[in-house]
C-alpha cells in the first residue's frame, strides 16, 4: 500500500474545509466568532492513539458511511469543551437540553457532511450517510472498536482540526478518523514519483520516535533531571498552519538546518521556565543568578540542542542509508509562530505541506517541558523512503 | 458571562494567518501574529473607510511549486488591492504599512535573507502602485505581531518582549 502525498495534500485540504464550514456553523449557532487555526492528519498508532485519548473525556459522533467511502467514521470533540458548546447553544437560543445535544450531534452531521461532500467532488462519486449516533466516553473507546484494531495492525489516518474562538477561552480539537482499508487505497494516486510505502511511514514515526527517546535521554544525561517522551507523532501539515501549531507564547531555543538525504530544518523549543531550569542544571553546582534569559542560559541551550540533535537525527542515516549533517545552532528566544515563519519559509519554495515530527519531552516530572520540531523536505524524505529495500 | 453576538458581522476582531487575508469595511480589528521573516502588509482607504491586512510569507510565486496568491509579496499586493477596490477603495487613496521580513535566522545556505526580500518587494510593488508608505517597521532579528484598528487609523506592533509601538 502506497501513499501519494499529493492525495494526502488533497484530502487535508478537504478535511480542512470540512472544518471551517462546521466552524461558521458554530460561529452562527452560537454568536461566538470560531475559526479553523490548523488541520493536520497523521498516521497513528494504537500507541499513538492511546496517548492522544487518554485522560479526556469525549463526545462522538458516529456515522456510517456508503458509496464512494465506505465504513464506520467517527468525530470526537473534547467533553469539556463539547459542555461549553451547548451551554452557547442553549443561551444563543433558549432551548432544551434535548435540543443542545442534537445540536452537537447536528454540528457532527455538518461538519462530516462537509467533508464526505468534498470527498465526493473529488472523488466523483456519491457517498451517503447514515444517521449519526451520538456516544460519550472515556479515552480512547470513544473511537470504534474496528479503529482501534486497525491502529493495532498497521495505524489509521487520524484527523485533527484545532479551533480556536476570537473572544473566549474555547479552543478545541475536533478529531476525525476514516475507515483504514478504503482510505489508503484512495490516497494510493497514480504518481510514481511522490508515493511512499505507508509501511516506511510508520517505521519513520517510529524512528522519530526513538530519536525523542536518544533527545530525552541526552537532556537526562546533561542535566540529572529525569525525562521521558510524553508525545511523539509525524503530522502532515500544510506549511503555513505550523507556525499556528507552534503558537504565540515566547520559547527559548535553538535552530538546525539539515544537510544531506533527507535535508530539512529542526528545532528544539523550551518555555523560559523549563530552559532556565535546564540551564541551571548544567552549571557547576547546579544553580545559577543569572537574571532572565541571558548568555549562561544560551550557552547552555546551544549545547544542549548541539547533542540533543545528533541524538535526534542519528537514527535516520543508519535506516535511511544515507548521510545527515547539521548546522551549528541558531539560537532562538522569541514567539513561538514568529521562529518557524524562516522555517515554513525556506521550505516553502518547494513544499505546500510538510511532513512535521513534533515530539513532547517532560522534563523533571511534568514540572517542565521541551518540543522537537522536524521538519524533512517532502520529496527527498518520500525518496529516502521509498529507495528502502523491501523488508520482509 | 459575555454577551452573545448573533451576528457574525458585528465581530470585533478578525484574526489573520499565514497566507491569509482580509478586507473590512467597518471598525474591525485586523490582527495578526507571528510575523518573522513573513511580512504583514495593511493597506487603508480612509475616505471610503476601507481595511485590509495580508500576511505573505515569501517574496515571489515565481518557481514556486504552490500558487496561493496570498502567500507571495508579488501576488498577494496586487490580490489586496483588486480586494479593495471590489469593496470600495479607491486606489489612489490607498496608504499602507509594512511590518516584519526580519531576520530570525542565520543560514548558510540561500544568499539574501527572505526577511529582506519581503520588504524589498513590498517596497517596490508600494511604490509601483502608487501607494502612499506611512509607517514601516521592519528588519531586526525579533519577531512581531501587529493589529490595525481603522477608527485609529494606526498599526500597533508588539514583540515577544512585551514592548509596544503604534506606527
Amino acid at each position: 500500500m502506497k501513499v501519494d502525498i499529493r492525495e494526502l495534500g488533497q484530502f487535508n485540504h478537504l478535511a480542512s474545509q470540512g472544518a471551517q464550514r462546521a466552524a461558521r456553523s458554530l460561529s452562527q449557532l452560537t454568536g461566538v466568532h470560531m475559526d479553523v487555526e490548523v488541520t493536520d492528519v497523521s498516521l497513528v498508532t494504537e500507541n499513538v492513539l492511546a496517548e492522544t485519548f487518554t485522560g479526556q473525556s469525549f463526545v462522538g459522533v458516529e456515522l456510517g458511511l456508503e458509496g464512494g467511502l465506505e465504513g464506520e467514521t467517527v468525530l470526537a470533540f473534547e467533553r469539556e469543551r463539547a459542555l461549553k458548546l451547548q451551554d452557547l447553544l442553549l443561551e444563543a437560543t433558549g432551548s432544551s437540553d434535548e435540543l443542545a445535544q442534537s445540536s452537537v450531534t447536528e454540528l457532527g452531521n455538518i461538519m462530516i457532511g462537509g467533508f464526505i461532500d468534498g470527498w465526493a467532488n473529488h472523488l466523483g462519486k456519491a457517498i451517503n450517510m447514515t444517521p449519526p449516533k451520538y456516544t460519550e466516553a472515556v479515552g480512547p473507546r470513544i473511537l470504534p472498536d474496528q479503529a482501534i484494531e486497525a491502529a493495532k495492525n498497521h495505524g489509521v489516518f487520524l484527523f485533527e482540526s484545532k479551533l480556536e474562538a476570537m473572544d473566549l477561552d474555547l479552543d478545541f480539537s475536533i478529531y476525525m478518523l476514516p475507515e483504514y482499508r478504503q482510505f489508503v487505497d484512495l490516497l494510493s494516486g497514480t504518481d510514481q514519483g511522490n508515493q511512499i510505502p505507508v509501511n516506511r511511514l510508520s517505521a519513520f514515526e517510529d524512528l522519530a520516535k526513538e530519536g525523542a527517546g536518544n533527545a530525552a535521554g541526552q537532556i537526562g544525561m546533561m542535566t540529572g533531571l529525569d525525562t521521558d517522551v510524553d508525545i511523539s507523532r509525524l503530522r502532515f501539515v500544510p506549511l503555513e498552519g505550523v507556525p499556528r501549531q507552534v503558537g504565540d507564547d515566547r520559547f527559548v531555543g535553538v535552530v538546525f538546518e539539515l544537510k544531506g538525504m533527507p535535508s530539512g530544518y529542526l528545532v528544539v523549543l523550551f518555555d523560559e521556565a523549563s530552559a532556565k531550569t535546564v540551564a541551571s542544571s548544567m552549571m557547576p553546582g547546579g544553580s545559577s543568578d543569572e537574571e532572565g534569559i541571558g548568555t549562561m542560559t544560551e550557552g547552555a541551550i546551544k549545547e544542549l540542542g548541539n547533542i540533543m540533535t545528533s541524538g535526534f537525527i542519528d537514527g535516520w542515516a543508519n535506516v535511511l542509508g544515507t548521510s545527515i549533517e547539521h548546522t551549528p545552532p541558531n539560537f532562538v528566544y522569541d514567539m513561538g509562530s514568529a521562529i518557524m515563519s524562516p522555517v515554513v519559509g525556506k521550505l516553502g519554495k518547494q513544499q505546500e505541506y510538510a511532513f512535521v515530527i513534533d515530539s513532547t519531552i517532560e522534563i523533571d516530572g511534568r514540572q517542565g517541558r521541551c518540543d522537537i520540531y522536524a521538519l524533512p523536505n517532502e520529496r527527498e524524505l518520500a525518496r529516502a523512503l521509498s529507495a528502502l529495500p523491501d523488508q520482509t | 458571562m459575555k454577551r452573545l453576538e448573533t451576528d457574525d458581522t458585528t465581530v470585533s476582531r478578525r484574526k489573520i494567518g499565514i497566507a491569509e487575508y482580509a478586507v473590512v469595511t467597518d471598525e474591525t480589528v485586523l490582527v495578526t501574529s507571528g510575523l518573522g521573516s513573513c511580512l504583514g502588509i495593511v493597506l487603508y482607504d480612509s475616505r471610503n473607510t476601507v481595511s485590509g491586512l495580508i500576511h505573505v510569507m515569501l517574496p515571489s510565486v515565481d518557481q514556486a511549486r504552490d500558487t496561493t496568491p496570498a502567500k507571495f509579496v508579488d501576488t498577494g499586493v496586487p490580490l489586496l488591492i483588486d480586494e479593495m477596490n471590489a469593496a470600495g477603495a479607491t486606489p489612489s487613496r490607498l496608504q499602507a504599512w509594512i511590518v516584519g521580513g526580519s531576520e530570525m535566522l542565520q543560514f548558510d545556505s540561500g544568499g539574501e535573507s527572505i526577511g529582506s526580500r519581503n520588504i524589498a518587494m513590498a517596497e517596490h510593488l508600494i511604490d509601483d502602485h502608487g501607494l502612499t508608505l506611512v509607517g514601516a517597521d521592519v528588519g531586526g532579528n525579533h519577531g512581531r505581531s501587529i493589529q490595525f484598528d481603522p477608527a485609529a487609523g494606526a498599526v500597533s506592533i508588539r514583540t515577544a518582549d512585551d514592548s509596544n509601538r503604534t506606527i
